[in-house]
């Protein structure tokens, strides 16, 4: 050991960037195989013995555990590419650690890592600006099918492939659904208005698009109306149940009367409560906290709904659709308690439905925002999940599209054009840089190639076809329409991908290149890992 | 090159990929699909199933033996859950259901083996599914949901493969009377809730023939007094959801206490509310109460001298049925009960079965909920009974919901079978043979069924096939008890077009989703949480 006192272990130099980087090429190989229209599904079980069947890249990684501290780096990167685009989770590690891979070698020819650094960065520069000035194709140009074909292309790879159109339409469907115009005149499409339920029964094909926010929950009481119209919607965040003193706070009384009193008020002070804000005019009042079962008579007299127990998302969801505001106490400045009818939000409509089993509560016709329900349905629970972590994927894809307004080609078509442009751009360039980029330009090929090998094509073969195809394409401007080839992976040949439908939104791509260099970057930057001991002893007496 | 191993995943993860994978998960859902592969049909036997608690099952309920058993491989935990789906979608063909996605999954292994992509063959399932669908429409027939003789035919064909079925006609007539019942018209179509309405009740003892549908409730509860009276012609009845006793404060309060004549007063107080209470109640001149809480001897006191009756710590869903019931509105708080909460029914009485008392409240006016009383010999057997009775009721509810019927027997299985066939011929490429494997797995249910009741089955089978072949549209079908080939319009088997129509889809999703799977990993632990929780505080300490 190293003269040094640390309390743990140390590596540095060589040893360390080539164990991370061979732990980063690990957790690679093992997304591999789920990438691309053909690629598969793992099968994931805890200790619980739960199982996770899934196709999508940053859920794998998520629940695989990984020790490595290498390669958390890339879990992390996944986990990034899923919250930023939702979409091509696999696609980044992959790339990421194909760009490890290859500076690898390029450290062990001598290269000094800062060189490579500086080599992709420039790479990822021009690559994304190429990206954006030429290879993008604007949504208007393509018209309206565009964004099936890109709800297409992202579901492709996943268990509900096999209905793709049914589910492209779906959520092309659910997102123009939830469109909405901001202050400066552009278009957004909040997907978080869309709310994905999930039931196991009946098939695939019987998911449906429901108006309205579906909430998984039911009406307190079998007494209260399954169907209110127009409703005024009441959101709290507090307890309608019998108030009591928070914790530890004790009530000491001498004469025996006053207890009766303390009694009386605790129903009285809900009974209040419920009063004021039923005279404020609700008849749907959600909480996500109880009430207390005494109290639901008073609800059930007005006819009114009242339900407890809604997850706090949904509350926030449910409140900004309606229009109403989430009340966490009744107190107003006066020190009274009131509850002022502008707080209530509004609806046509909130019914309770039986879907299978359960029971869901819809509120239709929401006043702010639309809103919509995918109601997925399927043999069991993982399917459904599975179901709807690709359908969320999915619904991400076609938003980045719409909001964009820029798609490109996939199929490998766009990392192609990209290595070749590359390979070009690296000849210019007199420093050490051309190594790196040159190595960048090849790195791009690994998600063709993987897409290739998923097929069970020649990959080789087919690379060098279509690397030729975009050669010619690019150094004669007169056939454009050659930079949209890529790979027909069903039938194992080249075709327009632009025109086959295959598209992914510019957006996505552009950010998987930029995450995956970083991510490669920072672990290339790594010549020193100190791993500390715990300190076990301390422990034993804390825990 | 030397290095030392580089350890990615946390050490105990298990990991299994390609081909092996793929076999594996295979190969349990096989396991799974033949373990309850004999309790289909009526000849189908009974599992005795030993459960941790030594407690045992006897069933023939696909979904009722796969639940109790612990299975480890997570393909077959997945086959499991999908007969606790169609028991929640539709209540029945549970056993069917894991049948066939067992088979599907077999024919498909010939694929793997021979290095056709799944993704093929998942395609070809898929598209196989829609065309069954569609031969499976064609075939269906509706009914009239009012005709009793032609539900119960369905219903009957459903209990016909079961422990119950010497009770054919008795379990019908519960069935379709308790669902009849139930039925509640919302926004113009019919909605049944059997799972909050239709209760049933196993009392141990007497003959499964005194087994009845009460217009009305029964529990199994006595009245809180002895004296009170026991049975009570149209009562009025009200229904509390909150206790009649002196109920502590939510909040913390201590009272202290200096002198003694404060200690009686608070004593009294109790008392005082409690009488309060009571004459709130009395009141209205109801003449009986039943809560969902307790009720001080003190209250019962005070409404025994009021001559009502009081029932207390009934179940929410019974005091849910009993307003369903008889009208009531069930009342939170004692001090605000109206007449108008109050309900009625024909009778109430408290009869004493075998060792227990059981309320009855029954010849209700128009009751929109019911309990179905079971007697049986055992308690085992009256569970079976109970599942049985489930899934008649399921059956039941679908064909009044959706009235379409069709042929059971295998004879759908065969037509479905047969259409496939044929149409995979005109199919181009590789997907033609997973294709045209479906329609091969489709015949398990005709064979299953042969299978069970001993007939020469390759004989049998063949001659089914050829019967189909000829194409004409009678439903040709098996007889399950004797294995010969008949016409099911003749032999009149009936099944509810919804249940097949989910068992299809059911099983060729999940057989589906099992085929997709390449790589395995197991031993992940859950607690990832929590274990960085742990070691924060740590960190901070370094």
């Amino acid at each position: 050991m190293s003269s040094l006192a640390i309390y743990g272990e140390r590596q540095s130099g060589e040893d360390v960037r080539t164990q991370n980087i061979t732990a980063c090429i690990a957790i690679a190989n093992i997304l591999k195989s789920s990438l691309g229209p053909v690629g598969l599904d793992k099968m994931l079980v805890d200790d619980m013995g739960d199982v996770i069947v899934t196709n999508d890249g940053a859920t794998i990684l998520k629940q695989l555990e990984v020790e490595h501290p290498a390669a958390k780096v890339l879990v992390e990167l996944a986990q990034q590419q899923d919250e930023e685009v939702g979409d091509g989770t696999t696609s980044v590690v992959l790339l990421a650690a194909e760009l490890l891979r290859r500076a690898d070698d390029l450290v062990r020819r001598g290269i000094h890592p800062t060189n490579i650094i500086a080599g992709y960065r420039l790479a990822m520069r021009e690559s994304c600006k190429y990206l954006r000035d030429i290879l993008a194709v604007s949504v208007e140009k393509l018209g309206k099918s565009c964004l099936m074909n890109t709800a297409r292309t992202a579901i492709s790879s996943k268990i509900i492939g096999s209905e793709i159109d049914f589910f492209a339409n779906l959520a092309v469907e659910a997102v123009l659904a939830v469109k909405r115009k901001t202050e400066d005149g552009k278009y957004k499409y909040p997907i978080k208005a869309i709310n994905i339920l999930k039931k196991s029964g009946k098939g695939a094909r019987d998911s449906q698009l429901l108006k309205g926010i579906g909430l998984n929950v039911t009406r307190a009481s079998q007494g209260m109306p399954l169907r209110v119209s127009p409703a005024k919607i009441a959101c709290l965040d507090f307890d309608l149940r019998r108030s009591k003193m928070k914790m530890g706070v004790q009530v000491l009384v001498e004469d025996p009367k006053e207890l009766e009193k303390i009694q009386e008020k605790e129903y009285e002070v809900t009974k209040s409560r419920i009063e004021a804000i039923l005279k404020a005019g609700a008849n749907a009042i959600f909480t996500t906290k109880g009430i207390d079962d005494a109290a639901l008579k008073y609800f059930v007299e007005k006819n009114a709904i009242a339900v407890r127990r809604v997850a706090k998302d949904d509350m926030k969801r449910l409140a900004k659709a309606t229009g109403a505001s989430v009340q966490l106490t009744m107190a107003d400045l006066g020190g009274e308690e009131s509850f002022d009818p502008s707080f209530l939000g509004s609806a046509e409509e909130v019914v309770e439905e039986t879907i299978s089993d359960d029971k869901f509560i819809f509120v239709r016709g929401c006043k702010n925002l639309a809103s919509g329900t995918i109601v997925l349905r399927g043999p069991n629970e993982y399917m459904c999940d599975e179901m709807s972590r690709s359908l969320h994927d999915c619904l991400c894809a076609v938003q980045r599209a719409l909001e964009s307004n820029y798609v490109v080609p996939g199929g490998g078509c766009v990392e192609t054009a990209l290595s070749i442009f590359l390979e070009n751009f690296a000849t210019t360039l007199g420093g050490r840089e051309q190594l790196a980029i040159a190595e960048f330009s090849d790195a791009l090929l690994v998600i063709p190639k993987t897409l290739a090998a998923n097929a069970a094509l020649d990959a080789t073969d087919m690379i060098a076809k279509l690397r030729a195809v975009h050669n010619t394409g690019q150094l004669d401007s007169n056939k454009g329409n050659l930079s949209h080839m890529g790979l027909d992976l069903e039938n194992g040949h080249l075709r327009d991908n632009l025109e086959a439908g295959i598209l992914e939104p510019a957006m996505s791509k552009i950010k998987s290149i930029q995450l995956a260099t970083e991510a490669a970057i920072t672990i290339l930057r790594i010549d020193d890992l100190i791993k500390l001991k715990k300190k076990q002893e301390d422990d034993s007496g804390e825990y | 090159m030397f290095q030392v191993p580089v350890l990615v995943l946390k050490e105990g993860t298990k990991r299994e990929s390609g081909h092996k994978a793929q076999l594996g998960n295979i190969t349990a859902a096989k396991a799974v699909s033949d373990t309850v592969r004999t309790t289909l049909g009526p000849r189908a036997m009974l599992k005795m199933v030993l459960d941790a608690m030594g407690g045992i099952v006897l069933t023939n309920d696909g979904n009722a033996v796969l639940r109790e058993i612990d299975v480890s491989h997570p393909a077959a935990k997945s086959m499991i859950e999908l007969s606790r789906t169609q028991d929640e979608e539709v209540g029945d063909g549970t056993t069917s259901v894991i049948v066939l996605a067992g088979e599907l999954l077999s024919v498909a292994e010939p694929f793997i083996e021979r290095g056709i992509h799944p993704r093929t063959v998942v395609n070809a399932y898929f598209k196989a599914l829609d065309d069954a669908i569609e031969v499976i429409d064609k075939l269906a027939t509706k009914i009239d949901p009012n005709d009793n003789k032609a539900v119960n035919n369905v219903i009957a064909s459903c209990i016909g493969t079961k422990y119950m079925s010497r009770h054919k006609d008795l379990m019908c007539g519960l069935a379709s009377t308790a669902v009849r019942t139930i039925v509640a018209e919302v926004d113009g179509h019919k909605v049944i809730d059997i799972k909050n309405y239709a209760r049933i009740e196993k009392v141990p003892g007497g003959a499964v023939e005194d087994s009845c549908v009460l217009r009305g409730v029964m529990f199994d509860k006595d009245v809180t007094h002895p004296k009170m009276r026991r049975k009570i012609n149209n009562p009025k009845i009200l229904l509390l959801d909150c206790p009649l006793e002196y109920t502590k404060l939510e909040s913390q309060a201590n009272v202290e206490i200096a002198k003694e004549s404060d200690w009686e007063a608070l004593l009294k107080q109790e008392e005082i509310y409690v009488e309060k209470l009571c004459n709130q109640i009395v009141k209205l001149k109801p003449d009986l109460v039943i809560t969902e809480k307790g009720v001080s001897d003190l209250a019962q006191h005070y409404l025994m001298k009021a001559n009502i009756s009081c029932i207390r710590r009934v179940k929410k869903t019974e005091n849910n049925r009993i307003a369903k019931a008889t009208g009531a509105t069930i009342v939170s708080r004692a001090e605000e009960a109206k007449e108008s909460d109050l309900g009625t029914a024909g009778l109430f009485e408290v009869q004493k079965i075998g060792d227990e008392y059981f309320t009855f409240i029954t010849e209700c006016n128009s009751p929109k909920a019911c309990t179905i009383l079971l007697r049986g010999a055992s308690k085992d057997a009256l569970n079976e009974i109970e599942r049985n009775l489930q899934d008649a009721l399921y059956v039941a509810r679908n064909i009044i919901i959706d009235p379409r019927i069709v042929p059971g027997g295998g004879a759908t299985e065969m037509y479905v079978s047969k259409a496939l066939g044929e149409k995979a011929k005109s199919l181009e490429g590789v997907i033609q043979f997973p294709y045209r494997a479906v329609s091969q797995a489709m015949e398990v249910i005709p064979r299953t069924l042969l299978e069970n009741c001993g007939a020469n089955v390759v004989r049998a089978l063949t001659e089914l096939r050829a019967k189909h072949a000829a194409g004409k549209e009678t439903p040709w079908g098996v007889n399950g008890q004797t294995g010969e080939i008949v016409d099911m319009s003749q032999y009149r088997i009936w099944e509810p077009y919804t249940v097949k129509v989910q068992t299809v889809k059911t099983a060729v999703e999940s057989a589906a989703l099992l085929l997709r799977i390449d790589d395995i990993v197991s031993g992940i632990s859950k607690k990832k949480d929590e274990g960085q929780n742990v070691s924060q505080p740590q960190n901070e300490e370094e």
